[in-house]
């Protein structure tokens, strides 16, 4: 767990909750759909009502997949300095948001696909003045990802 | 809606350029008029893809153009679809042409970039959608494309070797295609002692960006006693976007309720492209697709349900996706030979697929080709198919 008065990599985005994190969204009541970042309009296409309220996404996902970047991204990508590779997943949380993230692991030959991970807080890199910043990230659950 | 002919291709070759951007699509536009044996004066409008250079900045590289080749007042219509553009400004000018409103246009599109990986986030505002995404995760092309083919291992075995299969393939057809960038052969062993990208993906298994442009002419039936070449069919051509809920979220996240879908975008534009040709995908001769990497050539043909789910492997290996295969794939050597100029892309694949149903496509030919889809797919979640018929 991040400390609360870490950076956020982009404010008002995620909030700390005790033990977990939440992500701040939307969904829309009529259809159900969520939505991060929140919206001020439904997006899905077969929804006719859209009537949006703030709601919080976390806990616990599936992996979809996942995949490694070895060489340092261009800007804004948040990283260290030299670059450490990192690993990103995309995850369906059980609230119904499918979300791309980094993984909280340093050996991604651990993770499989369908692998289940909890969204958790953690560092993501040093932003252009130094200083350290915090997004949220994937957790692989029973140590290694493992299903 | 008119019938619609190409009448006019041209592409320069690919590489790292000390020429403008401008220089390499004027050159490129020079070929395709030659080739249609039009004048500029004959051109009634221009579509072009909007690049990341030239174009002040704006994406106005169709006026780029106009002020190279002579300020005739023509009409310029400048559209920007990520790496589908080249297709997508095709489809505006076919559009305009089967529509009645001009008779012969002119498509173009050419591309500079700096080395190394696309940078994507062009604003650096927290409300920015693109922003948000590469600031908090940081996805790259190619990181996509690896978390895709991670899934395909997963789901369908696709093995390091098949994959590299893939990049050999392409090499081989590269070396008889004097416009391609890499020329070398490769060997799988090669491919997989290449750094490795983001794994499962090597250096030589994702497409690297390049220098390039491609034009072309089309042209309505009843004015083709005017032009040199002999006509080749626009017989589908259609753009389609993202649909709700797609397996890659088009921002950093989406909505994980509707499984199944995957590049909806592609399969949307060649399904809609297939059905105005009435006719089949089994029915192809050839197929120009996106090989952004290794993965999207045994990905997208089973998407397309031009095989079964997993097939691709199979036929790679037995020499089956080559011009005198089964189901002929990239026989230009594709986007892995070339390198990406993204606005070029979706032109290059109509000069290759027009060369081919011409029969002038030498040692890379496919025997006998009447039939070729072409497929592009751009960042945004854009795609573009077109169907060409001799």
């Amino acid at each position: 767990m991040a400390d609360q008065a870490d950076i956020h990599a982009i404010p008002d985005l995620m909030i700390d909750d005790g033990d977990a994190i939440r992500l701040v969204g939307s969904r829309c009541q009529n259809c159900g759909s969520p939505f991060f970042p929140a919206v001020s309009r439904c997006a899905n296409p077969d929804c006719d009502n859209s009537s949006i309220v703030g709601a919080r996404f976390g806990g616990q996902g599936t992996l979809w997949s996942y995949a490694r970047q070895n060489y340092a991204p261009p800007d804004p990508v948040l990283r260290d300095e030299p670059f450490v590779p990192y690993v990103l997943g995309l995850v369906d949380l059980d609230d119904g948001l499918r979300i791309f993230g980094r993984i909280d692991t340093d050996d991604e030959t651990q993770l499989e696909v369908n692998a289940r991970v909890e969204i958790v807080s953690g560092h993501l890199g040093t932003d252009e003045a130094g200083a350290p910043r915090i997004g949220w990230k994937f957790r692989p659950l029973n140590g290694r990802g493992r299903k | 809606m008119r019938r619609v002919a190409v009448v006019g291709v041209g592409l320069h070759k690919y590489g790292k350029f000390d020429q403008s951007v401008t220089d390499l699509i004027g050159d490129a536009v020079g070929r395709a008029l030659d080739d249609a044996g039009v004048s500029w004066s004959q051109i009634e409008a221009i579509s072009s893809a909007s690049s990341r250079s030239g174009g002040r900045g704006w994406g106005l590289n169709g006026n780029d153009i106009v002020r190279t080749f002579g300020q005739s007042g023509v009409p310029v219509y400048n559209l920007s679809a990520g790496c589908a553009s080249g297709a997508n400004a095709f489809h505006t000018a076919y559009s305009m042409v089967a529509g009645g409103v001009y008779d012969v246009m002119l498509v173009l599109g050419g591309e500079k970039l700096p080395k190394g990986m696309i940078q994507y986030a062009a604003s650096k505002e927290d409300t920015d959608a693109e922003y948000v995404k590469q600031r908090c995760v940081g996805v790259t092309g190619p990181n996509v494309w690896a978390l895709e083919a991670n899934r395909r291992i997963a789901e369908l075995g696709t093995t390091p070797e098949t994959f590299a299969q893939v990049s050999v393939k392409s090499r081989i057809l590269a070396r008889d295609n004097e416009y391609a960038r890499y020329r070398d052969e490769l060997t799988v062993d090669g491919v997989l002692a290449s750094p490795i990208i983001s794994e499962p993906l090597h250096l030589y298994e994702v497409c690297p960006v390049s220098d390039g442009a491609a034009a072309a002419v089309i042209c309505a039936e009843e004015r083709l006693s005017e032009m040199k070449s002999s006509p080749v069919w626009v017989a589908g051509c259609a753009v389609a976007t993202k649909l709700w809920g797609d397996a890659i979220p088009s921002d950093v996240a989406g909505f994980a309720g509707q499984q199944g879908l995957h590049h909806s975008e592609i399969t949307g534009a060649v399904a809609k492209a297939l059905l105005q040709a009435g006719v089949g995908v089994k029915e192809l001769d050839l197929v120009e697709l996106a090989d952004n990497s290794v993965f999207h050539e045994l990905q997208v043909p089973e998407l397309l349900g031009m095989c079964e789910p997993g097939e691709s492997d199979s036929l790679l290996v037995k020499g089956q996706t080559m011009p005198d295969g089964r189901m002929p794939i990239n026989p230009s050597g594709g986007f892995l030979s070339f390198g990406e100029a993204t606005m070029a892309m979706g032109i290059f694949q109509v000069f290759e697929a027009v060369h081919q149903l011409r029969g002038w496509s030498g040692k890379r030919q496919v025997p006998g080709a009447k039939l070729a889809l072409t497929q592009t797919m751009g960042l945004g979640g854009n795609a573009a198919a077109i169907v060409l018929k001799s």
